[in-house]
């Protein structure tokens, strides 16, 4: 999938998409204040955090032809939480109904993945979803848009507007003439 | 892969490395003692489709670079699903370019013949197709085949049902292919038996 990472999709497609994407570029800090008590469960690990490489390519100006850009560092990982009560455990792991998270996140910091993947599985159930966009959404929002906002004001720095001084309509020709 | 399948989506190995290996020391005993029924070491979860013994067969056998066919039923199931998520194996529609079968347990008559899939060819006899089988139950006490060839001291008497009708005559073909020719793997829920290209199979009269 190719994605503008400065600039906001223009369809806001699937909220599902995007909160993956903001908790992928989450820092730690936040991540950790944002889900609070839920830092300290244990999930039951549908694949445990794994980093490899993967490619990453782009097309120029968004409509050229693909190229390999280069390879980043992921780390990714998808886990089941713990149920909330430890009630009798379903004989079946499959009909075990509490979400799946999965994270797929830049670096190799095993804990963001994790993090990640638990906030993911988390705001898929409705009723957590208002209490963790308010307090883990908004800052991440808020904590990237701060970062293009800089980005963007270091870059206006090194802008050139080039002028072309038009020349005079008759009065220029006429000196080279004479 | 779907939301769907992902949230019935279960774990693979429970020790990623000592379950993998636990597998391919399985494989490796069942195809140099054909016949010999070898018990999988279940440490893993399981998808709710398909024989235990073969899934868990399969997820260590399969990596991204080997691609695979599943016959209908396993296809369309979380079997498929699990599978895919924790081997990255590409899954083929067409059974005749697979390089794994796996052949789902009570559908006999959907199953491709032997003779059609990759045979491998005789500069490279290993590029040939590995096929999974679910049986019913496999013996070596009721003595309806005698096995012999390479890994057999003298003979080995097998019994298994739930094969297709014609296996027999089918093997006999593949035999005598070789160097071509596939490798067969029966499983039951929880067991294995080798069947490599080499291995004869007779009635126990005839031997």
């Amino acid at each position: 999938m190719l994605q503008s990472f400065d600039k906001p999709a223009t369809a806001p497609a699937n909220p599902r998409a995007e909160w993956m994407a903001l908790l992928a570029r989450a820092p730690l800090p936040l991540l950790e204040q944002g889900l609070a008590d839920h830092t300290q469960s244990t999930p039951q690990w549908l694949r445990r955090p794994e980093t490899g490489l993967m490619m990453v390519q782009g097309r120029v100006g968004g409509a050229g032809e693909k190229f390999n850009l280069g390879e980043m560092t992921v780390t990714r990982c998808a886990l089941r939480l713990a149920p909330a009560a430890p009630a009798p455990a379903t004989p079946d792991p499959a009909l075990n109904d509490t979400p799946v998270g999965v994270a797929y996140v830049m670096g190799r910091n095993h804990r963001h993945a994790q993090l990640a993947a638990v906030a993911d599985a988390l705001l898929q159930s409705p009723a957590e979803w208002p209490v963790l966009e308010q307090r883990l959404l908004a800052p991440l929002r808020a904590h990237v848009q701060a970062g293009q906002t800089r980005r963007h004001a270091q870059a206006q720095t090194t802008k050139v507007d080039f002028l072309t001084v038009a020349r005079e309509a008759s009065g220029g020709d006429e000196e080279e003439t004479s | 892969m779907n939301a769907q399948s992902m949230q019935s989506m279960v774990a693979g190995f429970d020790n990623e490395a000592f379950g993998s290996q636990a597998v391919f020391r399985v494989a490796l005993q069942a195809l140099s003692h054909p016949g010999q029924i070898i018990t999988m070491p279940m440490d893993a979860q399981l998808p709710q489709h398909g024989h235990g013994a073969a899934a868990l067969l399969l997820l260590g056998l399969l990596d991204a670079d080997t691609t695979v066919w599943m016959s209908e039923s396993l296809a369309n199931s979380d079997a498929a699903a699990w599978l895919r998520f924790h081997t990255g194996c590409p899954c083929v529609s067409d059974p005749h370019e697979a390089q794994f079968l796996w052949l789902a347990h009570g559908q006999a008559l959907n199953w491709p013949a032997l003779a059609s899939l990759r045979q491998g060819s005789d500069a490279y006899p290993d590029q040939s197709a590995t096929c999974v089988i679910e049986v019913q139950s496999l013996q070596t006490s009721a003595p309806a085949w005698v096995l012999q060839g390479p890994g057999i001291a003298t003979q080995q008497t097998l019994q298994v049902q739930g094969l297709a009708a014609d296996f027999q005559a089918q093997w006999a073909d593949n035999h005598g292919r070789f160097p071509q020719g596939v490798d067969v793997f029966l499983a039951t829920p929880t067991q294995v038996v080798g069947l490599p290209r080499t291995t004869r199979i007779l009635n126990s009269q005839e031997a």
